[in-house]
């Protein structure tokens, strides 16, 4: 095969990208999961033909992790890169160590191809991008008559610079980067799972359904799910307790914005920034209509620009710090752990990822079943939620580091209440002990 | 498939309670059907942990009592860093030469800079007058030497992509440097270890130089890069 070289075969880490190799560690892990469930059992040898193939066409992510003296980067991995059988624990530790260096790894499961992806490669659209890639070369290896219509990045395109640049580095504002303290938040409390693993609860509904739900409450998908599961929290964890002490910080959720659709960029690495919705719950009478107001108005402002360039500029300024950069890494990497656990993990209860639409070619759809996204759940983010849709099914995914699942039920048991069919899927890791 | 019907869901598995509420499920047992999900397979007890636990405990037992006995026999000397530093070592060989999957070339420098540090210091405390100077006089520069030697015929045997040696390969150089250095002001008297060290490097370099100029500064910008 020809072998694709782009003359730059090294990366720095993207300025969200710095972060996680300093902080992430066997629990707080820093990985996500893309998983495509297909209409047949998936054939191992042809999907590792696949992705030997279309590797190369990811320079991005043909990558191992190095360190350097003043940052790590990204190097070229000359390594071979092999697919695995799907674990039970759900996004474990890509430890650069293992995995022969790569920061992602395919897993494979009767009729499922599932994607894991350390943060610091890509995000999630970077991340669908290359199991497009993949499940399209799978497609044309097996024999099955498929286009790609424009919408996935084949073997025979080059790699471009757009598609490996920072571009939180192309479009931050220099002079708008003021930072805004912030509250910590409310913490959702439960019993470890042993050995750390990860619960993963994901509900399938009608997409219709869905947007009928949203319409009727005049939001957005995204603002209606927010709402829910602030209110979710508020009758499973704070209502009739709202009095004691440890229920006074705001309940946050920690909604990540693609900023792609907000900027012109066509990065594969990570371009996204966040919005945060969240109340102090210190009343016994809050209703969710009270809760959607409150969340529409959040959202109209995180999404308005330039508080979006403002929280970029703020992490480029950051990263952008003389006396930051100069410093080794080896210290440098205590002063990123004690900032972000003093500012970055304790501000959020829950993380809310919605992909979005997931859109194939015409004549991939019959082969595609249903899509889902998870994120891992770690000791402080005990509860996380990823949501994605595609065609008529939209997937709602709950990951979780604790026993309990009283959030997951009431959330759920809203959709059932109002007659809507719902169907689980769970890893049921709580039977195995 | 089967049903919960608290939750009023359906749920496919072939598991006895509902994930959400954990009460019985309708619905018959599916033979054919694979669950989405792999069962968990709790993790074989590790070896390797135990081991690390066992060589530590062993390491610190043996380190405690070498300094009780020569406190307590106090003769003027503290003879017990002799064994104390070669423990430390044995130590630091099981941990980051054997255990560790870490680069090669990295181990060979660590462990050849440790080595050095260890038996200057013997030198200086324990070797009689006349007879001072040998490690620094023979055994740094070539030590020093003989790492360079090693993690050439290394990346030239195995034919592996030496980006990720050269590195270390840099750092063993500008330690071949600090013989020369001290021999200019007198602190080694024997200078042809340290002249043999020198130019060893002097000559792997300019082969890393004029035949891989690009690898050099490639990697330069990439480790040091702001």
């Amino acid at each position: 095969m020809e072998h694709i070289r782009i003359a730059n075969d090294w990366f720095k880490l993207d300025n969200a990208a710095k972060i996680f190799p300093a902080i992430s560690t066997k629990k707080e892990t820093n990985t996500f999961r893309v998983r495509i469930d297909l209409i047949e059992t998936v054939d191992i040898d042809l999907l590792q033909q696949a992705i030997n193939l279309i590797l190369e066409r990811y320079p991005m992510f043909k990558v191992r992790l190095k360190s350097g003296f003043f940052w790590n980067y990204l190097d070229y991995n000359e390594r071979p890169f092999v697919i695995l059988p799907l674990p039970q624990r759900v996004c474990g530790s890509l430890s650069p160590k293992e995995h022969n260096g790569y920061l992602f790894q395919i897993y494979y499961w009767n009729k499922s191809i599932i994607l894991e992806m350390f943060h610091s490669l890509a995000d999630g659209s970077g991340a669908f991008a290359l199991i497009k890639s993949l499940l399209y070369q799978y497609m044309l290896l097996k024999g099955l008559k498929i286009s790609p219509d424009n919408m996935i990045l084949t073997r025979d395109s080059l790699p471009t610079v757009e598609e490996y640049e920072d571009s939180n580095l192309t479009y931050y504002d220099p002079h708008n980067h003021k930072h805004v303290p912030e509250e910590k938040a409310f913490l959702i409390k439960g019993t470890p799972i042993s050995d750390g693993n990860i619960g993963l609860i994901s509900a399938t509904i009608s997409t219709k359904d869905m947007m009928d739900l949203a319409r009727t409450y005049q939001a957005s998908v995204t603002e209606y799910l927010t709402a829910l599961m602030l209110h979710t929290i508020y009758i499973t964890q704070i209502q009739y307790r709202e009095h004691l002490k440890q229920n006074q910080k705001p309940v946050k959720i920690f909604v990540p914005v693609n900023l792609r659709k907000h900027f012109p960029s066509h990065s594969l690495r990570n371009f996204t920034n966040f919005v945060k919705s969240g109340m102090v719950m210190n009343r016994s009478d809050i209703s969710f209509e009270e809760i959607l107001i409150e969340t529409k108005k959040q959202f109209a402002h995180g999404l308005q620009k330039s508080e979006l360039i403002r929280k970029m500029s703020e992490n480029v300024s950051f990263e952008k710090n003389v006396l930051l950069r100069a410093t080794p890494y080896f210290l440098k990497k205590f002063v990123l752990k004690i900032g972000y656990n003093m500012m970055g993990l304790l501000l959020n209860t829950l993380s809310f990822s919605n992909l979005g639409k997931i859109d194939f070619p015409e004549s991939m759809q019959p082969h595609i079943d249903k899509i889902s996204v998870g994120v891992y759940s770690g000791h402080y983010n005990t509860v996380n939620f990823g949501v994605v849709t595609y065609k008529d099914k939209f997937s709602m995914t709950f990951t979780r580091s604790i026993v309990e699942t009283t959030i997951e039920r009431e959330f759920f048991r809203h959709f059932t209440a109002k007659g809507i069919h719902m169907t689980l899927e769970s890893n049921f890791v709580e039977e195995y002990r | 498939m089967k049903y919960c019907d608290k939750c009023h869901v359906d749920v496919l598995t072939n598991q006895k309670y509902c994930p959400l509420c954990h009460q019985v499920l309708q619905g018959e047992h599916d033979d054919t059907w694979i669950e989405p999900y792999p069962k968990f397979i709790p993790l074989r007890r590790e070896i390797l942990p135990l081991t690390k636990k066992i060589i530590l405990f062993i390491t610190i037992v043996a380190i405690v009592t070498l300094l009780v006995i020569n406190l307590t026999v106090w003769e003027g000397k503290l003879w017990s860093l002799i064994p104390i530093g070669s423990i430390l070592y044995v130590f630091m060989i099981v941990r980051y030469g054997v255990l560790s999957r870490q680069n090669i070339a990295f181990k060979l420098a660590l462990l050849t800079t440790v080595l050095i540090l260890l038996l200057n210091m013997i030198d200086q405390q324990f070797t009689e007058d006349g007879y001072k100077g040998w490690a620094i006089n023979y055994v740094t520069p070539l030590a020093l030497l003989s790492c360079n030697v090693a993690i050439s015929a290394i990346i030239w045997i195995r034919r592996i992509d030496f980006r990720d040696y050269i590195f270390y390969l840099l750092a063993i150089m500008v330690f071949s440097l600090v013989p020369i250095i001290l021999c200019l002001f007198n602190i080694i008297t024997v200078a042809w270890p340290s002249i043999a060290a020198l130019g060893l490097a002097i000559f792997i370099l300019l082969i890393i130089v004029f035949f891989f100029p690009k690898s050099i500064k490639d990697e330069i910008k990439k480790r040091f890069h702001l």
